[in-house]
C-alpha cells in the first residue's frame, strides 16, 4: 500500500490530499489560528494579504499558506515570534491605508474582519501614517455603497463577481497604491453588467462595501432598542436560499425588518443570495401586504378565516370541473414553490381536475 | 448604451487580420492605438467581444500600463523626460521648464511628461517626442539634442562572449554568418543534448536577475511532453541603470534570435516570441528587419537551416510596465490577462505562455548561449575569475566618465570596472557609491568598492547582482535623495498585487520625503522614521509575493548601512551634501 502523504503543521503531523494547500489543511486540522484578508473559502487564492505567511523548513522566506500546495514531508511553522510581528505590522500598514472614521457599515454588522485583526494583534492606526488609498465612488445606485476609502485592495470583490457570480462587472485599475475598484470606463454600477446581487458587499473584510438600506436603518424613525438576528430562509423562490433577517425592536416592542445578509453556513447558497433576496424585503413592512385570504364580496374584497376561504375554493374549482370539464382548468406553479410543492400540484391537476394542463411560470 | 456592445468596424479588421497570430492581445491594441492614437470605448467593446474577455477586465488590464491611452491626446505628442535614478542626477526640475519652451525642430504639446526608466541611462537625459528619442539633454542645452544613437559597449582587455562580436558588424544575416553565426541550429537540431550540456558545462545562469541555471531550465522543458512549447525572451529591460540588452539587439540581434531558436531546436518549441519593452521603438524596427532577414535566408521560419525542423519568431511590444519584466506577470500581460505576477510553484518551464512549458530567458542569456553553443561550455567557463564561470555584462552609468556597457570576468572587482575602465567619477570627484543591479539591489558603498561582481560576494554586502546596472553616485550626491529616487520607481511600479510591496513602497518613499523635506527646512517627522524603516523592510523582504518587493528593502537596508550620518543629519534638519533645499514640499 502507498502511505499517504503527511505535513507537519506546528509539531502536529497530519495526512492531506493532494493539491490542498497549507491553509486549508491548517484550518481543517484547527490547531493554529492563521490570520487572512484577501482569503474568502468560496474563491481562488490570491496571495495578495500576505498575512497567512507561514515559516516552511528548508525555505528562506516565509510562503503564503493560501496558495501553498501541502508536500509530502514539509514541516510548516504558523505561529513564530517573528511570523506574529510581521503580521501585526502588515495590520498596521493596512489600518494606515484608511482613514481613522470606521466604515458606517460597522453599526449594522459589528466589528470587520480588519478591525478584527486589528484587535486580535493590539495594534491600531498609529504607525506608517501617510496618504491614504482609493476613493468613495458613491454613483447612485440605490442597494450598494461604495465607499472605497476603506478598500485595502485585496480585490475579493472583484473576484466574487468574476468567480461566484460570472458578472464581470467590476475590475482593479491603475498600479501599486493607486490601484482602484472600478466598473468599465468608471462608469455607475447601473451602467455595468453589476446584478446587484450584492456578494461583493459580504465579502467585503472592511466595511469598503455595504448595503445602502442598512446603513443607518437602526436609527430611523423609532430608535432601536434591541437588535435581533434571525435565521430564515428566502422566501423568492424555490431555491431555499439561507438568510438572516436583521431586525430592530423599539421601545414599544414593535418589530421592523431592516436588512438581509446572507448566510455563509447556509447548506443551499453558501453565502450566495440574489437581488431580490438580499435587497427585496420591503414587502414584510408593507401596509399593502396581505396579512389574511380575502374574498370578493358584493364587488369588494374582504378579509375571511381560512376555512372560509379554502371551503370557498374547493367549492368554485369542483363547480368549473362539473360545469365545463376538465380542460377549462390549467395550472400554472409559481417559481417560488419548491420541487414538493410543484409535484403536489400536478399531482392535484391530474388526479383532482383531470387534465395534464400543467406548467410552471420560471421562463427566466 | 454601456450595455449594448459597441461596433467599431476598423478593430474588427484589425482582430481579423491579427486574431490567428500566436499571442495577438498585445499587438492588437498597438494596432488600435496607432490607429486612433489612443483606445476609443468601441474597439474596447469590439476587442472585448471578438477575444472573449469581460470588458471590465479589458479595462482594467489597459489601465494597468503607462502607454496605452484612454483618452484622445491631441495630434501633436507631449515631450517625455526620464525621471529616474540616473536621470534625475541631471537637474531635472530646471530641465522641465527649458524643455516645455523649447523647439526641438518637432512638433510638440509643450507638455513635458516624467517617465520611469526608458533604458538610455548612458546618454542621459533622454527625451521622447512621438517614437522620436533624443540625447544627452541637460539645462542648458535643452533645445537642440542630437538623436539619440545606440552605443557599442566599450571593451576591457578582458575576452568577451556575449559581445566578442559585437563590433565587427554583425547586425546584418551577412555579417553575422560570417562570423561563424547560427552555425549552432544544424547541431542542436541532430544532438540537442550536446547543446543542454555545453550550456550546463558553462555554468550559464538567468542573466536577468534570478539566475537560474539555463542549461538546466532548457532541459526540463525538453523532457516535459506537450505538443505546443513556447520560447519567450524577456526584453522588457525596465530596470533603472540597465541598457545592456537594447545594446545586444541593436548590434548583435541575430545573436539573441540564434540564441531563441536554439532553444526552440533543442526544446521542441517551434515558436518564440519577444516580449520588446515600449521604451525601444527603435529596436522593434531593427530587430523586426533582422527577423525578416533570418526568415527570408531560411534560416528561421518554416525550414530551420534545412533540418525540416520549424521556428517562427515574433516580436511582441509591451505597453510600459516593470512588472512585466517578472517571467510570469510577462506571461500574463502576452495572454491578455491582468499583469500581476502568478504564484510560482508551478513554474514556466512546465505551466508557462498559456499553460504550455515555455523557456522563458532575457536577452543576454539567449545571446550568450548562442556563442555558448558555438564555442564550448568548457570555454565560457573559465572566463570567471577564481571559481566563478564565465562573464557578464554591466551597464554604468550616473557619476562615470565613460558611462556604457561593459562585459566582464563574473569576479573581477567592482573598483576595477569602476575606475580602471569607466574612467572614475569626472570632475576630479570621488565615488561615494553606486547602485547595483540597476536599483533594486540597493546601493554598495565607497568603503567596499573592491567587492568582486559575482552573486555571492553582493548578497553578503547586503545587497544583488541582479541584472547588472550599476549608478555611480559621486560625493556630491545625497544618499537619501539617491534612495528616494529607487524606491520612488519601486513604488511606481508596484503592480498592486501584494500588501507588503503596494504599501510599504509607499511608505518607505514617504518618510524618505519627508527626511528631505526636513532637510529642506519643512517640518521635522513625528514619527520613528529609522524604526518604520525597518520595519517596512521586514515586511517587504519576507512577505512580499514576488522580486519586485522582495528587493525594496536593499534600497533602504543599505543607505542604512553605509550612510547612517547621511540619514541622521537629514533627520536632523541638515542636508550635509545641500541639495535638499529646494526639497520642502
Amino acid at each position: 500500500m502507498i502511505r499517504p502523504p503527511v505535513i507537519t503543521i506546528d509539531g502536529v503531523e497530519t495526512t492531506f490530499t493532494p493539491g490542498e494547500t497549507v491553509l486549508e489543511v491548517t484550518k481543517r486540522l484547527g490547531v493554529a489560528e492563521v490570520p487572512h484578508l484577501c482569503w474568502d473559502e468560496r474563491l481562488d487564492p490570491a496571495g495578495s494579504c500576505r498575512l497567512c505567511i507561514v515559516e516552511v523548513e528548508g525555505r528562506r522566506t516565509p510562503g503564503a499558506s493560501c496558495t501553498l500546495r501541502a508536500e509530502d514531508g514539509m514541516v510548516i511553522r504558523t505561529a513564530s515570534d517573528k511570523l506574529r510581528r510581521m503580521q501585526g505590522h502588515l495590520v498596521q500598514m493596512v489600518l494606515s491605508e484608511n482613514p481613522a472614521e470606521v466604515s458606517p457599515r460597522n453599526a449594522d454588522v459589528g466589528p470587520t474582519e480588519l478591525q478584527q485583526l486589528a484587535t486580535d494583534f493590539g495594534v491600531s492606526r498609529d504607525r506608517f501614517l501617510g496618504r491614504e488609498s482609493n476613493r468613495s465612488k458613491d454613483d447612485g445606485n440605490p442597494l450598494l455603497l461604495r465607499d472605497y476609502d476603506h478598500c485595502i485592495s485585496c480585490y475579493r470583490c472583484v473576484r466574487i463577481c468574476d468567480e461566484v457570480e460570472a458578472d464581470h462587472a467590476i475590475t482593479m485599475t491603475g498600479r501599486g497604491f493607486a490601484k482602484e475598484i472600478a466598473t468599465p470606463f468608471d462608469r455607475g454600477l447601473l451602467d455595468s453588467t453589476c446584478t446587484l446581487c450584492g456578494q461583493c458587499v459580504y465579502t467585503c473584510p472592511t466595511g469598503a462595501l455595504a448595503d445602502k438600506k442598512m446603513v443607518g436603518a437602526a436609527e430611523r424613525g423609532a430608535p432601536a432598542a434591541e437588535q435581533k438576528v434571525t435565521r430564515s430562509i428566502c422566501p423568492y423562490c424555490g431555491t431555499g436560499c439561507s438568510i438572516d433577517l436583521h431586525s430592530k425592536v423599539d421601545a414599544d416592542g414593535t418589530e421592523t425588518v431592516i436588512g438581509v445578509t446572507p448566510a455563509l453556513d447556509g447548506p443551499v447558497n453558501e453565502g450566495a443570495l440574489c437581488i431580490k433576496g438580499q435587497f427585496g424585503f420591503d414587502f414584510v413592512n408593507s401596509g399593502d401586504r396581505l396579512r389574511k385570504p380575502m374574498i370578493r364580496k358584493d364587488g369588494e374584497l374582504t378579509e375571511v378565516e381560512w376555512d372560509e376561504a379554502l371551503d370557498y375554493t374547493a367549492q368554485r374549482l369542483r363547480s368549473i370541473r362539473d360545469d365545463h370539464g376538465p380542460k377549462a382548468f390549467y395550472s400554472i406553479a409559481s417559481g417560488r414553490a419548491p420541487g414538493e410543492g410543484g409535484y403536489m400540484l400536478q399531482k392535484f391537476q391530474r388526479a383532482v381536475m383531470g387534465s395534464n394542463f400543467i406548467d410552471n411560470c420560471s421562463r427566466a | 448604451m454601456p450595455l449594448t456592445d459597441l461596433q467599431d468596424e476598423r478593430t474588427a479588421a484589425i482582430i481579423d487580420r491579427l486574431e490567428g497570430e500566436h499571442a495577438p492581445f498585445l499587438s492588437i491594441l498597438h494596432e488600435i492605438q496607432d490607429h486612433y492614437g489612443y483606445l476609443p470605448e468601441p474597439a474596447l467593446h469590439e476587442v472585448s467581444r471578438r477575444l472573449a474577455i469581460p470588458l471590465a477586465d479589458l479595462y482594467g488590464t489597459v489601465t494597468f500600463y503607462h502607454y496605452f491611452r484612454l483618452e484622445d491626446p491631441g495630434p501633436v505628442p507631449d515631450i517625455w523626460m526620464c525621471e529616474s535614478s540616473a536621470c534625475c542626477l541631471r537637474g531635472i526640475d530646471s530641465l522641465e521648464r527649458e524643455l516645455a519652451s523649447s523647439r526641438q525642430g518637432r512638433p510638440h504639446s509643450g507638455r513635458v511628461v516624467r517617465i520611469p526608466c526608458p533604458g538610455r541611462c548612458d546618454i542621459a537625459v533622454p527625451i521622447f517626442i512621438g517614437e522620436e528619442v533624443f540625447a544627452t539633454a541637460e539645462p542648458g542645452a535643452a533645445g537642440d539634442l542630437p538623436v539619440a544613437t545606440s552605443a557599442l559597449p566599450i571593451e576591457t582587455g578582458h575576452e568577451e562572449c556575449a559581445f566578442s562580436d559585437i563590433r565587427k558588424e554583425i547586425a546584418s544575416l551577412e555579417g553575422y554568418r560570417a562570423v561563424g553565426g547560427y552555425s549552432t541550429l544544424t547541431r542542436a537540431a541532430s544532438d540537442p543534448d550536446s547543446a543542454i550540456g555545453e550550456l550546463k558545462a558553462s555554468g550559464l545562469t538567468g542573466r536577468g536577475g534570478a539566475g537560474f541555471p539555463t542549461g538546466i531550465k532548457w532541459e526540463a522543458v525538453r523532457n516535459e511532453s506537450s505538443d505546443l512549447k513556447y520560447i519567450v525572451c524577456n526584453a522588457d529591460e525596465g530596470e533603472p541603470g540597465c541598457f545592456k540588452d537594447r545594446c545586444l539587439m541593436d548590434h548583435a540581434p541575430h545573436q539573441m534570435i540564434e540564441g531563441m531558436a536554439l532553444a526552440g531546436l533543442v526544446t521542441g518549441a517551434e515558436i518564440g516570441i519577444v516580449y520588446l519593452r515600449y521604451e525601444y521603438p527603435e529596436t522593434l524596427r531593427s530587430l523586426q528587419a533582422a527577423i525578416d532577414e533570418a526568415v527570408a535566408a531560411g534560416v528561421i521560419g518554416d525550414d530551420c537551416m534545412g533540418t525540416g525542423r520549424a521556428f517562427h519568431l515574433v516580436i511582441r511590444r509591451g505597453a510600459g510596465a516593470y512588472i512585466c519584466g517578472e517571467e510570469t506577470s510577462l506571461l500574463n500581460s502576452l495572454e491578455g490577462l491582468h499583469p500581476f505576477p502568478r504564484d510560482k510553484p508551478p513554474f514556466p518551464t512546465t505551466h508557462g505562455l498559456f499553460g504550455r512549458p515555455t523557456v522563458i530567458n532575457n536577452v543576454e542569456t539567449f545571446a550568450t548561449a548562442a556563442v555558448i553553443v558555438r564555442r564550448g561550455g568548457e570555454w565560457f567557463s573559465r572566463l570567471g575569475v577564481g571559481e566563478n564561470q564565465g562573464t557578464r555584462i554591466f551597464s554604468v552609468s550616473g557619476d562615470i566618465s565613460r558611462p556604457g556597457n561593459y562585459e566582464l570576468p563574473i569576479g573581477t572587482p567592482l573598483s576595477t570596472l569602476l575606475n580602471d575602465l569607466a574612467g572614475g567619477a569626472p570632475g576630479g570627484r570621488s565615488i561615494q557609491g553606486v547602485t547595483m543591479a540597476g536599483i533594486s539591489g540597493g546601493f554598495v558603498g565607497a568603503e567596499d568598492l573592491d567587492v568582486p561582481l559575482d552573486s555571492g560576494s553582493l548578497a553578503a554586502l547586503g545587497g544583488m547582482l541582479g541584472a547588472g546596472g550599476i549608478i555611480v553616485h559621486d560625493d556630491s550626491r545625497c544618499m537619501v535623495s539617491a534612495a528616494r529616487a529607487s524606491m520612488n520607481f519601486l513604488a511606481h511600479e508596484s503592480c498592486g498585487k501584494c500588501f507588503p510591496c503596494r504599501i510599504g513602497t509607499t511608505r518607505a518613499t514617504e518618510i524618505l520625503d519627508e527626511m528631505r523635506s526636513h532637510a529642506g527646512g519643512g517640518p521635522c517627522p513625528s514619527r520613528d522614521s529609522i524604526g518604520e524603516l525597518a520595519d517596512l523592510d521586514e515586511v517587504m523582504g519576507e512577505a512580499s509575493a514576488c522580486g519586485l518587493g522582495l528587493a525594496a528593502p536593499f534600497v533602504t537596508r543599505t543607505l542604512m548601512k553605509y550612510w547612517p550620518d547621511q540619514v541622521r543629519a537629514h533627520l536632523d534638519g541638515t542636508c550635509p551634501k545641500g541639495t535638499c533645499k529646494e526639497a520642502r514640499t
